[in-house]
């Protein structure tokens, strides 16, 4: 199988690497660029664990063959931390208490920040919608939805006070 | 990794169906790959290319044009539920069915396109195309044709498509102002089950408040999507009211048990539309409620 060239912007950097082209964009980003914290669940597209932000919406990286995201910007967990300091999303996640096992984690929090990103203050109901396609087994959503909106609200503040 | 295959990326629909029609073997299509990458996993298909058309950018737009409203077969969910002509009026129940499939991750990735190829009994914009009327133009190597969406499905998972065709665009006459739509499906609550029971229904004001036109169309109770015709006879020309709505859905439960006859989802299913139409013809046209003008 020919290696297709995998040009693309991750977590703000360019990679350009040769891929197999029948590899899932799940495993590129793990495997090949290291960063494990996008998760495989169900490998089917049902659970979330695999999300990463792809041009800025929301995508399961195990329903994603590689070839099919180049050019694109990608954004991975890993790309969420501003110089080593948590992303305000990630901090009200640890205060609010959702975070258990931490497997649904980094997806829900890219699922989060997609939803944040165009409505900074979104009703609960826009929260359970945009992180209606991760499960969590631990948690429940309580305190999943109230992290989300702790976060809004910081992210409201934080723009204030610019 | 995915079981061998080879990859195609054409940059423009020319190419793509130049390989379609050359390859040797056997080939796939892909486009979100919300139903395909699954299937090439599960080693359910083990085709020898697979041509992707993320490239086709030609096919990511939604025209209206000539009377008619033209979808190119990559528009994603997402984007149906968010595009301002089927945020309100009659266009609203391809909005709302989008929004119901999936999650946000399956709806940024999932295609009208594919979900009309994939032709499963329970994809939820077939319901709404089938109450639109929609036709589908299907095009090959130097040649197309354009068909109704009701003769393109063929029963559950099957089309009319060949090996060798892409499916670019779908479309619909426009709608009068005076038209509303609205789709209705069971079991929204868990925002991952895949449809049970569906009613996209269209219904067009006449003079004097009349119903001038119903179109009704059932999804998961047939092989693939069927209009009530009864009801939508019995609806044309009368004024709705709550006694009409009623009408209306016992002629929809019948359509529902003719076509299910003794299988063992028919008495759940008989039921359970009832619900479902009253719903979808309440949101459609008020009147049904509380009748008045
Ligand atoms: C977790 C999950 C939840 C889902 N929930 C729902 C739901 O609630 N409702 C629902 O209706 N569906 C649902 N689906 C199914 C799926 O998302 C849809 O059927 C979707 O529309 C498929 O589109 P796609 O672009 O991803 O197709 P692909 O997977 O790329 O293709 C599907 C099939 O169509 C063919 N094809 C695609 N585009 C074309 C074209 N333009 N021309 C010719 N052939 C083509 C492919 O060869 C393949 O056979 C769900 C899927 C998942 C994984
Ligand atoms: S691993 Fe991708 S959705 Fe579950
Ligand atoms: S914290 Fe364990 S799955 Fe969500």
């Amino acid at each position: 199988m020919k290696p297709f060239r995998f040009r693309a912007t991750v977590n703000g950097r360019p990679v350009d690497l040769p891929v197999d082209p029948r590899r899932r964009l799940l495993d590129v980003l793990r495997e090949d660029l290291g960063l494990t914290g996008t998760k495989e669940g169900c490998g089917e597209g049902e659970c979330g664990a695999c999300t990463v932000l792809l041009d800025g919406r929301p995508v399961n990286a195990c329903l994603v063959l590689a070839p099919e995201a180049a050019g694109c910007d990608i954004t991975t967990i890993e790309g969420v931390a501003v110089e080593g300091r948590l992303h305000p999303i990630q901090e009200a996640f640890l205060e609010a208490g959702a975070v258990q096992c931490g497997y649904c984690t980094p997806g829900m929090i890219l699922a989060a920040k997609a939803l944040l990103d165009k409505d900074p203050r979104p009703t609960d109901q826009a929260i359970k919608t945009a992180v209606s396609g991760n499960l969590c087994r631990c948690t429940g959503y309580v305190k999943i939805v109230k992290a989300v909106r702790l976060a809004a609200a910081r992210l409201a503040r934080e723009e204030g006070a610019v | 990794m995915l079981p061998p295959f080879d990859y195609h990326r054409p940059a423009s629909l020319a190419e793509a169906l130049f390989l379609l029609a050359s390859l040797p073997g056997t080939k796939k299509i892909l486009a979100g790959g919300t139903d395909l990458v699954p299937a090439l996993r599960r080693g359910d298909l083990s085709p020898d290319h697979v041509v992707s058309l993320s490239q086709l950018a030609g096919m990511r737009e939604i025209k209206e044009d000539k009377g008619f409203i033209r979808i190119g077969a990559l528009v994603t969910f997402s984007r149906l539920a968010e595009f301002p002509l089927f945020l309100k009026g009659p266009y609203k129940l391809l909005a709302e069915a989008a929004l119901q499939v999936g999650g946000p991750q399956v709806r940024n990735q999932g295609t009208i396109g594919g979900n009309i190829v994939n032709a499963s009994p329970a994809g939820d914009l077939l319901p709404p195309l089938t109450a639109l009327e929609a036709r589908v133009r299907v095009c090959r190597q130097g040649g197309e044709r354009v068909l109704p969406l009701a003769g393109f499905l063929t029963g559950p998972g099957r089309t009319c498509i060949h090996p060798e065709e892409i499916l670019a665009e779908v479309d619909f006459p426009a709608l009068p102002e005076r038209a509303a739509g609205s789709f209705v499906k069971l079991g929204r609550r868990n925002s991952l089950a895949i449809s049970r029971i569906s009613l996209a229904a269209i219904v067009i004001r006449g003079e004097g408040g009349i119903v001038e036109e119903a179109r009704l169309a059932l999804g998961a109770v047939a092989p693939v999507p069927i209009r009530a015709r009864k009801a939508e006879a019995l609806l044309r020309g009368r004024k709705p009211s709550p006694a009409l709505l009623e009408e209306a859905v016992a002629a929809i439960s019948e359509t529902v048990a003719d076509s299910l006859g003794d299988r063992p989802s028919a008495p759940y299913k008989r039921a359970a539309v009832r619900g479902v139409a009253r719903e979808a013809l309440i949101k459609a046209d008020p009147r049904f409620a509380s009748g008045g003008c």
